[in-house]
């Protein structure tokens, strides 16, 4: 199991600053979130949970950098995400977060190897190293033997771990799943979140967002959303 | 996103919808091909003329009543009212150019050769005088003599035939000495000229050379006829006409202001008229392959308007996975090139075919030596012209899928 990348940043990984999100519906605008303001930690598991509509897949745009706040400042390792342009923000995305998405979002003509290689051709990286650390990431998620099998080759549990890996494979300074057990069956999802949990121990920053009591009692604080703004954050001592 | 990388996805994505991506380049596939079968054939018609006008001869040149060609029928109204040339011309002719190594006159009708009952019809019967077989083209004997100097004088009834006829006519006896009938006269045969084949399904040896005063007795002296002549030197070439065309001028009493009333040929006023032709040919190629290339790049923008459509998701998650707006502009940039690139490819596949299974039917058909080069600029102009094709069918499509909205495009099914 790999660490986390030595870090000598001693901030918080994430710190919100009344975040607010507004969508304009023809004349009508519509704020989707209403001054959301948290820090987290690094090394933290935190879940983000909330019924649709709550605000809590627009929040975590935000924190993937795949969309910036209307108003509010949003810092991520010390940087001032909520004022990047569109390139400055792919390349936080590419650095920074590692996405595990619901559909898994493999691309279906490429192989394992080669969906895990993505991020790391966006970063510029050379094909041969891109090559080793894509095998390594698989390798850690028990996907060695697989390398070569196309999605539609693979169970949903595997493809899920294809996208574990893809999204650890440039070490980013946050994982950040939505709803990563929704298109699984209950025995593969508990074997999804058993790799979190070892994800956790070995010091990854992991945000997961769910409306799933029983998966936000992985994480180790629940940061609950409705109507726009955080109802609760709540930290367990475990 | 380096290009190797671009280009690989492009090649995944062309092989996995393989007749789509057929359909989609065969407008391109279609005029490239027709561009590069179009300029091999010319190119194979041009060797071909050129070398049957060197076998012309490059220093000889024709004085005539008449050019080879005549474009208009007020033309042909206005050479009928021309004075025919005769013999008394060849003279002057002979003595005015200096810089003429032969001057020499033929002339010619058709008719039929007879040997006993044997008949042998279309004939073409040549008065010449002894040197036309050193002007020019020089014809070679396969048996006997030349007409010389003394047949001419003394309108011996001799003969020089073409193959065709010592074939038709004689088998395989000897027919030196032998007489033939020509259009009821007699005529002893002295040679046989080499055969040379023919040119475009036209015997080349299917003719009686006779001496020229014999012609004029047989045939009489009306017709016209061609003063034949060589100059010294290539170098002396222009200059031979000149003296040729003065002493002609000289005998019509033509004043400055008037044009010749008569032709002089040479094989370059056939090269000229042959490339006039091509010439048309060549544009009327570009304007049907602007055409198809047009037409071909419309349906490459509209495919790749599709892929970016069918794909908003994949390009969601390239720019959730790091892709800047310029990767995935150039991704499909890529693909859209490589795509119209392989239909060049496929049309230079497909014009190397037509060019040559119509060079060996034209070959074949006309029983001549015939090739159509495919030449490499050709292909290198076609693979290039097709991919910019593809680079500007393909910038709208790859500039809206680089605009896209990653949180739009993720939430595409």
């Amino acid at each position: 199991m790999s660490t986390a990348a030595p870090d000598t940043f001693n901030g918080p990984i994430i710190d919100a600053e009344d975040l607010w999100r507004t969508y304009e519906m023809g004349a009508e605008e519509i704020h989707a979130l209403r001054g959301v303001t948290f820090k987290i930690d690094k090394g933290e598991y935190v879940a983000v949970m909330g019924p649709s509509g709550s605000g809590k897949s627009t929040l975590m745009n935000l924190i993937g950098c795949l969309d910036t706040p209307t108003s509010g400042t949003y810092v991520l390792r010390g940087k001032v995400v909520s004022e990047m342009d569109d390139d400055e923000l792919a390349a936080i995305r590419n650095r920074e977060i590692g996405f595990v998405f619901q559909t898994f979002n493999l691309l279906p003509r490429a192989s394992a190897l080669h969906n895990v290689e993505l991020p790391l051709v966006y970063a510029g990286i050379p094909r041969d190293e891109r090559i080793e650390k894509a095998r390594q990431a698989l390798e850690m998620v028990d996907l060695g033997d697989r390398v070569t099998h196309k999605p539609n080759e693979l169970s949903g549990g595997q493809r899920q771990r294809v996208a574990v890996a893809r999204a650890l494979v440039m070490n980013p300074s946050i994982l950040l799943a939505d709803e990563p057990t929704g298109n699984l069956d209950t025995a593969t999802g508990q074997d999804i979140m058993a790799l979190f949990d070892r994800l956790k121990e070995a010091g990854h920053t992991i945000i997961l967002v769910t409306h799933e009591r029983e998966i936000a009692d992985h994480a180790q604080r629940t940061i609950h959303i409705r109507d726009g703004q955080i109802e609760s954050d709540e930290r367990r001592t475990s | 996103m380096p290009f190797t990388e671009a280009i690989r996805t492009a090649l995944q994505s062309l092989r996995t919808n393989k007749l789509r991506s057929f359909l989609t380049v065969l407008g391109i596939l279609i005029g490239v091909s027709s561009v590069i079968a179009v300029v091999a054939i010319t190119e194979g018609l041009d060797a071909y003329i050129s070398n049957q006008v060197l076998a012309l001869g490059s220093r000889s040149f024709r004085l005539q009543k008449q050019p080879d060609i005549i474009t208009s029928h007020e033309e042909w109204k206005e050479m009928m009212k021309r004075k025919r040339i005769e013999l008394d011309d060849l003279e002057a002719v002979r003595k005015a150019c200096t810089q003429c190594a032969e001057v020499g006159a033929s002339v010619g009708t058709g008719g039929s050769a007879k040997r006993g009952r044997t008949i042998h019809k279309d004939v073409r019967i040549i008065g010449i005088t002894e040197n036309i077989s050193r002007i020019g083209a020089v014809r070679e004997l396969a048996q006997g003599r030349h007409l010389v100097q003394q047949d001419i004088d003394q309108a011996g009834r001799v003969g020089v035939v073409g193959m065709d006829l010592v074939d038709g006519l004689f088998g395989s006896v000897d027919p030196m000495g032998k007489e033939i009938d020509v259009d009821g006269n007699k005529i002893r045969i002295v040679g046989v000229a080499e055969p040379k084949g023919a040119i475009f399904g036209q015997s080349q040896d299917n003719f009686i050379w006779i001496p020229i005063t014999t012609f004029q007795k047989l045939y009489g002296s009306r017709r016209s006829i061609s003063i034949q002549a060589e100059a010294v030197s290539m170098e002396r070439f222009e200059d031979a006409q000149d003296q040729v065309r003065l002493a002609m001028r000289n005998r019509r009493h033509l004043t400055y202001l008037k044009d010749d009333d008569f032709s002089i040929e040479t094989g370059e006023s056939i090269m000229d008229l042959w490339q006039t032709a091509t010439r048309g040919i060549y544009v009327v190629t570009i304007v049907v392959t602007a055409i198809s290339l047009l037409i071909g790049g419309i349906v490459v923008m509209n495919i790749m308007l599709v892929s970016v459509t069918e794909r908003i998701q994949e390009i969601g998650v390239r720019k959730a996975l790091g892709a800047r707006r310029g990767d995935i502009l150039r991704q499909f940039l890529v693909e859209s090139v490589v795509l119209s690139g392989f239909g060049g490819l496929l049309g230079v596949l497909g014009a190397a075919g037509i060019a040559l299974g119509l060079g060996s039917v034209i070959g074949s058909m006309m029983s001549l030596d015939f090739s159509a080069p495919v030449r490499p600029w050709a292909v290198g102009l076609a693979l290039g012209v097709s991919s910019v094709v593809g680079l500007v069918a393909g910038l709208y499509p790859a500039s809206r899928a680089a605009a896209l909205d990653p949180v739009e495009a993720l939430r595409n099914e």
